[in-house]
């Protein structure tokens, strides 16, 4: 009935550049067709607009195979419709045209498209009047299903806010490279000024936990060599390091006057601290 | 303590659409027409003293809601209620079943010509429809309607607000018999009557 169309459906180009992904699916796409080429919906050139139709879903992607599997359905009913047309029609059905379902569905989603966009502006008036107090919250649904209300504002303030590890924050092996000696010459050498010392002022400028296990096990030999002694008032308080004094002078002489012992001393404890440290 | 006093104490508590018989629950001394009585004194009170909120009538009830003048100050606080707008798909969906409930998956996936299941769900998730019923035949499958949360999202009175299909632009005809590949769809039980007037705000003469 229509063969003529078949020579007239080459159409402009770019017309048919149809972005499918702005179509609800093939009922949306078919009436943007119809309506946007001034189509009389009772009276549909078939074989213009499923050639039309056909292009224009050429560009779906195979990932999205659902939504192709809509259009596909459609581009199959419409290829349908069409063969019927062309056959010649006994005398019984001739009043029921190939086309009427389709024009009715047509019409019908048209409507619907017309009723939903009434109730969006419904929407629109009825989100601009308050009620008092809040909304109950809705039932939560699995995470992967909630839509992000994050804004891309509020990702970029908290990643500014996400701190840089420091680089010797993170776990290394290395060998170890601070010696007992070392820490044994810092107590010694601290406590030549004055009869104590805190443990923690020790450490000051130290930032790797090794520096505080080395200087307290220094701390444990030299008491053992019967150099020092440690006291704390109790558990997690500082730590102090006292010098001790010669036998029998200890008592009472904390007001630092003990340079005459602690000087020569040094060097011999070092000594003794590189056969100790192993044990340790 | 005068009807519409203890009406507008209700109202003002209350933080959903309240029916006339809800409100005179209030008191044994109300009836449904004196709270009505008493809701019209008060809507011609809110005008005539320019308040900024009103008695709106929505899923067939009365809830106190702002004018939407307003709207402008109160967006700009982030913990005032403000529902999200719903997607194109779920517009359209609703705006089937509004029209046809009850009725199925299949008849409103043919209507639309995709599928629908994800759409219900999150319509049902949200309480704007409902399963209110099964259809006979094959899986006797589950039927959608319509809720009293749909009303009140869309601020509508009743069904019969939502425009009649004759006062569309596009005329839908009766439906004609389905064709060979329309799954059996139940005959359409939810005809739009005709649209209710709006109650008027005239001032009752006690």
């Amino acid at each position: 009935m229509d063969l003529t169309l078949a020579e007239e459906t080459v159409p402009r180009e770019g017309f048919l550049l149809v972005e499918i992904d702005r179509f609800q699916g093939p009922l949306d796409l078919l009436l943007h067709l119809i309506r946007t080429q001034d189509i009389d919906v009772f009276d549909i050139p078939l074989s213009k607009i499923t050639d039309q139709f056909l292009q224009a879903i050429r560009g779906i992607q195979a990932r999205d195979l659902d939504g192709a599997g809509e259009f596909l359905e459609m581009a199959a009913t419409l290829i349908r419709i069409k063969a019927q047309m062309l056959l010649p029609r006994t005398a019984e059905d001739e009043d029921e045209d190939p086309r009427a379902e389709l024009v009715r569905r047509l019409l019908e989603y048209e409507q619907i498209r017309e009723i939903s966009q009434r109730l969006s502006a419904a929407e629109a008036d009825r989100a601009r009047r308050f009620a008092k107090g809040f909304n109950p919250p809705r039932p939560r649904r699995p995470v992967a299903e909630t839509p992000l209300e994050t804004t891309w504002e509020e990702v970029f303030d908290a990643a500014l806010r996400v701190e840089t590890p420091e680089p010797h924050r993170q776990h290394r092996v290395t060998p170890r490279t601070i010696s007992m000696e070392d820490k044994v010459v810092l107590i010694l050498d601290s406590l030549r000024e004055t009869t104590r010392v805190e443990f923690s002022r020790l450490l000051l400028g130290f930032e790797e936990r090794m520096h505080g296990v080395m200087t307290f096990l220094a701390g444990l030999e030299l008491t053992r060599r019967r150099l020092l002694y440690l006291r704390q008032t109790k558990p997690f308080a500082e730590l102090w390091i006292y010098r001790r004094e010669s036998p029998g002078e200890q008592a009472g002489l904390e007001g630092g006057e003990g340079e005459e012992t602690v000087p020569a001393e040094p060097s011999e404890p070092v000594n003794r601290a590189e056969e100790g440290a192993p044990e340790a | 303590m005068n009807a519409h006093q203890i009406v507008e104490a209700v109202l003002f508590a209350a933080d959903a659409p309240l029916t006339a018989d809800e409100i005179a629950r209030a008191d044994e001394s109300l009836d449904e027409d004196q709270v009505e009585q008493a809701i019209r004194f008060l809507k011609a009170e809110y005008d005539d003293a320019l308040r900024s909120f009103q008695i709106a009538e929505i899923a067939e009830g009365y809830q106190i809601l702002t004018r939407p003048e307003f709207a402008p100050y109160l967006e700009r606080f982030d913990n005032v209620a403000r529902p999200s707008r719903l997607s194109g798909p779920a517009l359209e969906t609703l705006a089937i079943i509004a029209y046809r409930q009850p009725l199925g998956r299949i008849e409103i996936e043919y209507i639309r010509g995709v599928g629908a299941a994800g759409v219900l769900k999150t319509l049902q998730d949200r309480e704007l429809i409902d399963v209110v019923g099964r259809a006979e035949g094959l899986g006797r499958p589950v039927l959608y309607g319509t809720t009293q949360r749909f009303l009140e999202h869309f601020g509508l009175k009743s069904l019969e607000d939502l425009p009649r299909p004759e006062e569309l632009p596009v005329v839908l005809r009766e439906r004609t018999p389905p064709g060979p590949d329309e799954p059996p769809a139940e005959q359409p039980t939810a005809e739009a009557p005709s649209a209710s007037e709006e109650e008027g705000g005239e001032r009752p003469t006690e």
